[in-house]
């Protein structure tokens, strides 16, 4: 793992006039770890990389980098490789003269440049391309171009903007995985912004949730899926997302469409709640809450039903060979410990 | 082919689909050639035709002077020419005014493209000033600089050329003066239009691949050097082109401003034609001249525009 990559991020605030894109952001990132930042369009979170790659500056805050103070420094002076959601590949270079442009600027020797240009096509496995002009490469092609002109010169941070979001769904997978292999190998920090929370999940060591220019959640992926701190992260999080259901709290017990389920709350009193509830953690039983199956999405191997609780719709997922027909009238439940809590004024969990 | 059953509608049916096609693309291309027609007449009578009459007449002595001596001459005029040391000045003359205008104004005009990239504000009414001078009239521009910018203590060039300490200088009797001035002239007229050309151009290079290079630690220098100039290469070989071609041929503006004078200083190869054939009225000596310059201009660009094909 290296040892340098740390970042932080200190009451960040970014203005634009009257908007604020961001409310006051703080994170911190470990050397080597790969890091996402997620969240829906508009959270602010291509904000936050633009920042830490010093394209933007701040309205107010300090971003440190191995704990020194870069808030005012150029983002040439900042040792940054970073892959663009457009690739911004050079488009009058050929794909060694795009891979070899950042060890020019470093002004390394010309006879260093080609092996080492040549590594790096291969590793992302373009080195037969290397005479070929952007213009002339697939999406993936052209990514892989974009991802070796990254890591080429050894920075000591890896910034990806949606690098996957303009490929094709079989090409992201694959090179989901790749990416996540290549960060490993180089053992160098990875910032990664996406809008695809399933990307995230399988990617990130940790990562941060943003809502409307603020993060609400700083965690592990498992975490972060285990115990959404709010409404919208719980909402936004899980595909498909966890159900949000009005609820009345009752002494540890919640009451839905009139039926009781327990929780592992205790706190003794009455109020108002959101419940949340997995539709992988719903299950059927005797004597549960009363639902109609509405809809049937079947995913193969799983399928999604749309159950009317009462008027209130909630979405369960079950295995296949269990799968109940339309109209049917079944009965579900929840474990204690897969219900969740939301404080529908603070639309924080409880 | 099965049944070529065509109704009496013309409609085919099936197979012959290619053939109504071929008809229908057929009767298109007579209607295109129609309507093309009046266009190419006009284009025939109004350039191909003259200019074949000019070479006609470059053949001939025509001295509205001396009709006596009126002949066929054939290659007469052009020896005679090869050896005029006159016409080797004019070209030269031609030349130096090309080159010079037109490197200043890509030079400019890319400087002020830049410049004006990086304004926040004003943008469009920069534009507007900056297209002015591309519309007037290169015989009101020379009037304008002959009068107000030129003229001995009232010309604002000779006034602020006073106030910086130079003193008044003839601005257009002096030879070399004379040359820089109409250099001047016609930079500034049609900088502009180099201007306008490389700021739209400028303006359709993609943002993010100069954050890419900043961050790939590129300094501004290299940026504009490596990146920059690369991509806004076919438009800047475009604007030499289309200058190259006017200034060859440029007129108006040094006729209205120096004559061609003080002497030869300022007359370009056009000029020299214009006054061998309407001052001294040497109609076919002056045809030979035009023809030269067409085959100069024919010569710069076809070298121009295999440079524009090269990498």
């Amino acid at each position: 793992m290296s040892s340098q990559g740390q970042v932080s991020f200190r009451n960040i605030v970014k203005m634009h006039g009257e908007f604020a894109a961001l409310k006051g952001v703080n994170f911190d990132i470990k050397p080597g770890e790969f890091f996402a930042l997620l969240g829906p369009s508009g959270s602010g979170k291509s904000t936050t990389l633009r920042i830490l790659a010093g394209l933007d500056a701040p309205t107010a805050g300090r971003v440190l980098i191995d704990d020194k103070d870069v808030t005012s420094t150029d983002a040439r002076d900042r040792d940054i490789a970073m892959v663009f959601q457009s690739y911004a590949l050079y488009p009058h270079m050929t794909v060694a003269e795009n891979i070899a442009f950042p060890l020019e600027m470093a002004k390394l020797p010309k006879s260093e440049i080609a092996p080492t240009v040549k590594e790096a096509a291969r590793k992302v496995k373009i080195d037969h391309l290397l005479d070929r002009k952007p213009g002339q490469l697939s999406g993936g092609q052209q990514q892989r171009c974009a991802l070796a002109r990254a890591i080429v010169r050894k920075a000591r941070l890896f910034l990806l903007d949606e690098p996957l979001s303009n490929l094709d769904a079989k090409l992201r997978l694959e090179t989901r995985a790749e990416l996540k292999k290549l960060q490993r190998s180089l053992g160098i920090t990875a910032v990664y912004v996406t809008h695809d929370q399933e990307e995230a999940m399988t990617l990130a060591d940790r990562m941060a949730v943003f809502m409307s220019g603020e993060i609400q959640q700083v965690g592990t992926p498992a975490e972060v899926f285990a115990r959404p701190n709010s409404i919208d992260i719980a909402g936004f999080i899980g595909n498909p997302p966890m159900n949000l259901v009005p609820a009345r709290y009752v002494d540890g017990d919640v009451i839905i469409a009139g039926h009781r389920l327990k929780t592992t709350a205790t706190t003794a009193g009455e109020r108002d709640v959101v419940v949340g509830l997995r539709p992988g953690a719903l299950r059927m039983t005797e004597g549960g809450l009363g639902a109609r199956v509405d809809l049937i999405e079947d995913l193969g191997d799983t399928a999604v039903l749309d159950l009317d609780c009462a008027g209130t719709m909630i979405r369960m997922r079950v295995a296949d060979g269990n799968i109940p027909g339309e109209g049917d009238t079944i009965s579900i439940t929840a474990r204690p410990q897969d219900i969740h809590l939301f404080d529908p004024a603070t639309r924080m969990r409880l | 082919m099965a049944t070529t059953a065509v109704t009496s509608a013309g409609i085919a049916s099936e197979a012959p689909r290619s053939d109504f096609g071929r008809v229908l693309a057929q009767r298109e291309r007579r209607f295109a050639a129609a309507l093309l027609a009046p266009a190419f007449l006009a284009l025939l009578a109004t350039t191909t035709f003259p200019l074949l009459f000019l070479v006609y007449t470059s053949a001939f002595r025509m001295d509205l002077a001396m009709p006596f001596t009126n002949g066929f001459v054939g290659f007469e005029n052009y020896q005679v020419l090869l050896s005029d040391e006159r016409f080797w000045t004019s070209l030269l003359v031609s030349l130096v005014y090309t080159g010079s205008t037109v490197a200043l104004q890509v030079i400019i005009g890319l400087a002020l493209a830049l410049l004006v990239m990086d304004m926040k504000r004003g943008q469009g009414c920069f534009r507007v000033i900056a297209i002015l001078p591309v519309v007037l009239s290169p015989a009101v521009v020379g009037m304008i600089w002959r009068t107000f910018m030129l003229a001995p203590e009232f010309g604002i060039v000779d006034f602020l050329a006073i106030n910086a300490g130079l003193g008044s200088k003839n601005w257009l009797g002096d030879p070399t003066l004379a040359m820089v001035s109409v250099i001047a002239i016609h930079t500034w007229q049609w900088t502009p239009f180099a201007f306008m050309v490389l700021l739209a151009s400028l303006a359709s290079l993609p943002e993010d691949i100069y954050e890419a290079a900043r961050l790939d630690r590129a300094s501004a220098w290299q940026r504009f050097r490596r990146i920059t100039l690369p991509l806004l290469r076919p438009a800047i070989v475009m604007v030499i082109i289309m200058r190259t071609m006017v200034a060859l041929t440029a007129f108006a503006a040094i006729f209205t401003v120096t004559a061609g004078g003080p002497g030869t200083a300022t007359e370009i190869l056009n000029l020299y034609a214009y006054r061998k054939s309407f001052t001294e009225l040497s109609i076919g000596y002056g045809s030979a001249l035009a023809v030269a310059l067409l085959i100069v201009t024919i010569i710069i660009s076809g070298i121009l525009f295999a440079m524009r094909r090269a990498k």
